[in-house]
C-alpha cells in the first residue's frame, strides 16, 4: 500500500477491499455484515439478556442458573475472559442486589460486555457500598423499606450477574421479546426492568435499549 | 497498599453520572504512549494480579483525573518494574517527540520475573479443606499491607457472616509480587451495613469475596 | 466458544483498554461512519475465515497507532479506524491475499463510477451495492444469522 494510497477516501479504500475479497471467496459478506449488525447491537448485554429471558421462561434453566450461573450461562455459548466463575443473584419483590467493584471495575464480561463509564467512577465505587439506596434513587430507582438490599463487592475472580424480576404483564410475550426489555443497568442492578409499553391494548414488546 | 484505588466508602465524589459517555480516544498522546500498552505488558511477564497493583500505584491525581489512560501508566510502571523501559527513557523520548532537546538513558538491563503459572485462570484447586463453613462467624484481619491485596479498608476488623464458599483461587497478595501462586479458599463474607458504618447507616447488607488469609475465627 | 448467532463470539478479542482498544461510549463501540463498521467486520470476517491469527492483526494495529504517533502530519486528527484500515491493508498484501496494485486499481474504477450511484459505504449496515460485473456473487451465508 503506498503512501499516496493511504491518502485516499477510507471509504473508497474499504469498499475495494472488501469487493476483491469477496470475489476471491477469501470471505464472506454476510459474515461481514453480521459482525458489524451483532456489535452494532450491543453484544455483551445482549448476551445477558438472553440468559435472563430464558430464566424467566423455563423455570428448569434458571434453577440451574441459580445453582451454577458459569455452566448455565455457558449453555447459551457465552464464556471467557472475567467469567472463569458467575454468579447469579436472583431478584425477588422482598430482595434487591447491586454489583460494584469498588477495588477496580471487575465485571462479568461474557454476559454484559465491558463496563459503563458510571460503573467505573469513583462516585459509584465508593458510595454504593455505603448509601446504595441513595445511590440507586439517583438512578432513578426507588425500593420500599420492606425490601432489602444487598449490595456485592466483586473483589476476587468471581463475577456477578443480578437475575431482575420479570416485569408483570409479560406472559404473551416470546423469549426473543422477552430479551429485548432486559437492560444492562438491570443486570447490574442500578434498575429494574420495565413493563413493555402498550399501545392500544395491542400487545408490543419496546423499552430501554441495553 | 493503602492506596486511592481503595474507594469504598470514601466521601465527597459526589453524584453518580448516569449516562457519561467515555473520554473520546481523540487525545493527542503525550510520550507515555511510547510505551504501547498491552503488547509491553506481555514482554514483561505480568498476570493480572501484578497489572492491578501497577495501575494502583499510579499517582492519586492522575488516576482520578482520567486525563491520561490509567491502564497505560499501569502498563508503564510494569515495564519499569521488568527493566524493559525505564520512566526516564520514556520522559526523554518524550521530550525528543515534543521537540525539545533530551538526553535518552541507555536502557536499563531486563529482569522479567519469573513465577510457575498452576494452570490458566486463577481457579485452583487445594488438597486442604476449607477453615470456615456456611454460616461462621469471622472477623478480617487488621491488614496494614505494603503491596498488593483485595480486602478493601472499609472491612478491615469487622464481623460477618460466611454465605457461600466461593472456588479457591491465585492468592493476589502473592502473585501480584510474583512470589507465588499460594492458592486460597476464597468466601463470600456478607457484612450488615451498620457493621460497617455505625448505627446511622441505611439497612443493607454488604457481600464481598474474601480470601482465606484475610480471615480469622471470631473466637 | 459460538453464540446463538450461529458464529463465535470474538468479543474476547478486542483489546479492553489501552491503545489498541476500539473506542466505546459506557462500554459500547462506536463506529463515526459506515466504513469504520465495515473495516472492523471486515477484520473479524477475515478472521473468522481463518486468514490471519488475530495477533498478528493486532501487532500491525499497535505497530499502526505507533507510527502515527510518532509521524502523523500535523493537524492531521486521531482515527483509530484509520489505523485498523491501514493495518488490515497491510496484513492482506503481506499474506498475498491482495496486492496493492489491485486495492488502487479497484479503489480507482469505484471512484470512477457516476455520481448516481452513491459513494461508497455510505448506506446503513446491511446496505449492499452490487455490481454484477465487478463482484461475484456472495456465497450462501452458512454463518448467517438470526
Amino acid at each position: 500500500m503506498t503512501a499516496a494510497q493511504e491518502h485516499l477516501d477510507p471509504a473508497l479504500r474499504v469498499e475495494a477491499l472488501t469487493s476483491l475479497l469477496t470475489e476471491r471467496g477469501l470471505v464472506d459478506p454476510a459474515t461481514v455484515e453480521n459482525f458489524i449488525k451483532t456489535y452494532e447491537q450491543s453484544v455483551g448485554p445482549m448476551n445477558g439478556a438472553k440468559v435472563v429471558a430464558r430464566a424467566w421462561t423455563d423455570p428448569e434453566y434458571r434453577a440451574r442458573l441459580l445453582a451454577d450461573g458459569t455452566a448455565a450461562i455457558a449453555e447459551l455459548g457465552y464464556k471467557g475472559p472475567q467469567g472463569e466463575h458467575i454468579v447469579a443473584l436472583e431478584n425477588t419483590p422482598s430482595l434487591h442486589n447491586v454489583v460494584v467493584c469498588t477495588l477496580c471495575s471487575c465485571y462479568p464480561w461474557p454476559v454484559l460486555g465491558l463496563p459503563p463509564s458510571w460503573y467505573k467512577d469513583p462516585a459509584y465505587r465508593s458510595r454504593v457500598v455505603r448509601e446504595p439506596r441513595q445511590v440507586l434513587a439517583e438512578f432513578g430507582l426507588y425500593l420500599e423499606p420492606d425490601v432489602q438490599v444487598r449490595v456485592f463487592d466483586s473483589s476476587s475472580e468471581v463475577r456477578y450477574m443480578v437475575l431482575p424480576e420479570r416485569p408483570p404483564r409479560t406472559d404473551d410475550l416470546s423469549e426473543d421479546e422477552l430479551a429485548a426489555l432486559v437492560t444492562r443497568d438491570s443486570m447490574v442492578g442500578v434498575a429494574r426492568v420495565s413493563e413493555p409499553a402498550r399501545l392500544k391494548g395491542a400487545p408490543q414488546a419496546s423499552g430501554e435499549t441495553p | 497498599m493503602d492506596g486511592i484505588h481503595d474507594m469504598g466508602g470514601m466521601q465527597g465524589f459526589g453524584r453518580t453520572m448516569s449516562a457519561r459517555a467515555d473520554p473520546p480516544f481523540a487525545e493527542p498522546w503525550e510520550g507515555k504512549a511510547f510505551a504501547l500498552g498491552l503488547l509491553a505488558i506481555r514482554a514483561s511477564g505480568t498476570n493480572l494480579h501484578a497489572f492491578r497493583h501497577a495501575i494502583n500505584r499510579v499517582p492519586p491525581a492522575e488516576y482520578l483525573s482520567g486525563y491520561f489512560d490509567r491502564w497505560l501508566m499501569g502498563a508503564q510502571n510494569l515495564l519499569a518494574d521488568s527493566g524493559i523501559v525505564s520512566d526516564d527513557e520514556v520522559a526523554a523520548r518524550a521530550a525528543r517527540l515534543s521537540g525539545r532537546e533530551a538526553e535518552e538513558p541507555p536502557p536499563p538491563e531486563p529482569h522479567k520475573p519469573e513465577m510457575t503459572s498452576g494452570g490458566p485462570g486463577n481457579l485452583r484447586s487445594l488438597g486442604t479443606p476449607p477453615a470456615f463453613a456456611v454460616g461462621d462467624a469471622v472477623r478480617t484481619r487488621d491488614l496494614d499491607p505494603a503491596g498488593h491485596t483485595r480486602l478493601p479498608r472499609y472491612v478491615r476488623r469487622r464481623t460477618g457472616t460466611v454465605t457461600a464458599i466461593l472456588p479457591a483461587q491465585v492468592f493476589p497478595d502473592s502473585a501480584a509480587h510474583f512470589l507465588g501462586e499460594d492458592p486460597q479458599h476464597v468466601y463470600a463474607v456478607e457484612f450488615a451495613s451498620d457493621e460497617l458504618w455505625g448505627p446511622g447507616a441505611e439497612p443493607f447488607s454488604l457481600t464481598i469475596d474474601l480470601y482465606e488469609p484475610y480471615l480469622e475465627p471470631t473466637s | 466458544m459460538t453464540g446463538p448467532g450461529g458464529h463465535a463470539d470474538t468479543s474476547y478479542l478486542l483489546d479492553a483498554s489501552g491503545p489498541a482498544a476500539p473506542p466505546r461510549d459506557n462500554g459500547e463501540l462506536t463506529f463515526a461512519a459506515p466504513w469504520e463498521s465495515q473495516a472492523f467486520g471486515l477484520a473479524l470476517a477475515l478472521h473468522e475465515a481463518g486468514r490471519f491469527d488475530w495477533e498478528d492483526f493486532r501487532r500491525r494495529l499497535i505497530a499502526e497507532i505507533g507510527s502515527w504517533e510518532a509521524s502523523h502530519p500535523s493537524g492531521e486528527a486521531w482515527s483509530y479506524y484509520g489505523c485498523w484500515l491501514s493495518a488490515l491493508e497491510r496484513l492482506v498484501s503481506e499474506r498475498g491475499l491482495v496486492g496493492g496494485d489491485d486495492l488502487r486499481d479497484r479503489a480507482a474504477m469505484i471512484a470512477a463510477r457516476p455520481p448516481d450511484h452513491g459513494a461508497p459505504s455510505q448506506g446503513p449496515p446491511g446496505h449492499r451495492h452490487d455490481h454484477p460485473q465487478d463482484m461475484a456473487p456472495a456465497p450462501s451465508g452458512a454463518s448467517h444469522a438470526d
